[in-house]
């Protein structure tokens, strides 16, 4: 216990020296401010930047708040997952790499500790960060386009806080298991790609990590199929604890690797 | 351009304005202080004053050696 807590402090001052706990929730709260300005100014911006013709009419589409909302999460779903990930695809790898695992692997640290503090930490920035960007968003959808009943947002947010759960933790493991390189393509490969597969094929079936983010935004047009829901939760969390389990025993099985 | 520039909202974009330079000043600021870079650091310093918003960010992902 008490090698986590100092284990836990010394990522902490490692993310403020690098700036991550900074820069991290500046990027997410940047684009929930500019996704919906950029909805309803869509009109002027293309008048002033199009070179339309006088003549042709446009019929802008109406945005719904939800639909703005959902926006904004599909811009996480990309660029943010992408700086999740590349942000985090060196927290352990990196470690092997330039030489503070070899200070760190010596002493008599539990590998339990040693993952854990790392999971708590990026845990905390990646979800402070998502939060701070989705209410940000939330609010400048309330004030331009009307407002989303906190219910419903906080549903919709909970569950999308799973799944960023379940995207830290794969970047954790794959960090910990493969070299840096490595770490992130394969991430990429299970964050982004299987997503885009798991939504072409996956009308074959309901429950799946992958889903938690279609059934989060479910939450703010009515609700989702309540057992499909459930079942997609508990699937996820499990998958985060074993991946977990996953992550401990690589980061031990690869001590060794580290560069003295 | 005048009537135009007045007809900007500047309470409602002032944030985003903000986020960006609060990204520049930081990630300048990093570049400053840090030993090494991938590559010449005056590359970085013209990529993070120029490109909007993701400059900062590339800079901070693979431009920052962790050592």
């Amino acid at each position: 216990m008490r090698d986590l807590i100092v284990l836990f402090q010394k990522e902490w001052r490692e993310n403020t020296r690098n700036f991550k706990i900074l820069w991290i929730p500046l990027v997410f709260i940047f684009f929930g401010l500019s996704e919906p300005l950029t909805s309803y100014y869509l009109p002027q911006i293309l008048n002033a930047v199009g070179n339309i013709p006088e003549e042709a009419m446009f019929a802008f589409p109406e945005f719904t708040p939800s639909q703005v909302l959902m926006a904004t999460m599909g811009q996480y779903q990309f660029i943010g997952m992408l700086v999740l990930i590349l942000g985090f695809m060196g927290t352990i790898s990196r470690e092997r790499k330039n030489g503070t695992g070899t200070l760190l692997y010596v002493r008599p640290i539990s590998y339990v500790s040693y993952f854990l503090s790392k999971w708590k930490v990026v845990g905390i920035i990646a979800l402070a960060s998502v939060w701070l960007g989705l209410l940000t968003s939330w609010y400048y959808t309330g004030q331009l386009f009307g407002s989303i009943p906190a219910t419903d947002f906080l549903a919709f947010a909970g569950t999308y806080s799973v799944w960023i759960l379940f995207v830290v933790t794969i970047v954790l493991a794959m960090s910990a298991w493969l070299p840096t390189g490595g770490a992130a393509s394969l991430s990429l490969v299970l964050v982004l790609f299987v997503q885009i597969v798991d939504s072409l094929l996956g009308t074959y079936w309901t429950i799946s990590p992958w889903k938690v983010s279609t059934y989060a935004t479910q939450w703010l047009t009515g609700s989702p199929d309540t057992s499909d829901f459930w079942w997609s939760i508990g699937v996820t969390i499990l998958a985060i604890v074993a991946l977990v389990v996953f992550g401990v025993s690589m980061s031990k099985r690869n001590a060794s690797k580290t560069k003295v | 351009m005048e009537a135009l520039l007045n007809d900007i909202p500047w309470g409602i974009i002032a944030p985003i304005l903000i986020i960006q330079l609060i990204l520049v000043v930081v990630a300048l600021i990093d570049l400053v202080r840090v030993l090494h870079t991938n590559g010449p650091k005056w590359v970085w310093a013209i990529v993070i004053v120029l490109v909007n918003i993701m400059g900062p960010i590339v800079y901070f992902i693979f431009g920052r050696k962790n050592e």
